[in-house]
């Protein structure tokens, strides 16, 4: 089954908008998934800004577009200036090796470890991005 | 329920000459984890190294034997 068009263009909207978006399941303030949460956190400690999209509404027909638009299916996804970068583990890995620093032209925290975010976290990302099935 | 034997065939058949470990992370059998060392990743991005991986495993994530698929990859190192 191809992917809604009208989401696809949507989809494709937002990655030129947003030099860095993140799809994730629930919000950054309510993450409803570790996975997704564990990439709230990185980017957190990048203190780089983000846009958000909470997939759980929409998610099989967000599978079919980010099928087709990345041949990946999964979320998280991290998109950095509309490419796909990967999910929570490869986020990590170039976390801690301050290649997403470079990518994203964030400064590398000292000592950066991936962690959960933490608890007074001051959130620089916009508020999550609504993608309304119409 | 995935065969950890099976799938860690299937990722060492697409990417001949590759280091292969599959572990059970949970302990349910279907959260696994993939270690592989791979000559064929040198000069891909992450994110293909992974598509590479998945792809090799892609029939047993189809039919639900494996849930999660946490992968971690790495060129093979020339030493090893």
């Amino acid at each position: 089954m191809p992917a809604d068009p009208e989401l696809k263009q949507k989809v494709e909207e937002l990655l030129g908008e947003n030099q860095v978006l993140l799809f994730m399941k629930g919000t950054p303030e309510m993450p409803r998934c570790g996975f997704s949460m564990r990439v709230v956190g990185v980017l957190e400690q990048l203190g780089v800004e983000y846009g958000a999209v909470d997939v759980l509404p929409l998610l099989d027909p967000l599978r079919q577009v980010t099928g087709e638009l990345a041949d990946w299916r999964t979320f998280p996804q991290l998109y950095v200036n509309g490419e796909l970068v990967g999910g929570c583990d490869i986020v990590e890995e170039m976390f801690e090796s301050g290649e997403l620093a470079e990518m994203t032209g964030a400064e590398q925290p000292a000592g950066a470890e991936a962690a959960a975010p933490p608890a007074s976290a001051d959130p620089q990302h916009s508020p999550p991005l609504q993608i309304e099935n119409n | 329920m995935a065969d950890l034997a099976e799938v860690k065939g299937m990722i060492e058949e697409a990417l001949p000459g590759a280091k292969v470990e599959v572990v059970d992370e949970t302990g349910s059998g279907d959260h696994l984890r993939a270690t592989v060392h791979a000559p064929q990743f040198a000069g891909r991005s992450r994110i293909d190294q992974h598509r590479l991986v998945r792809a090799a495993v892609q029939p047993r994530m189809d039919d639900g034997s494996i849930h999660a698929l946490s992968i971690k990859t790495d060129l093979l190192d020339p030493g090893g």
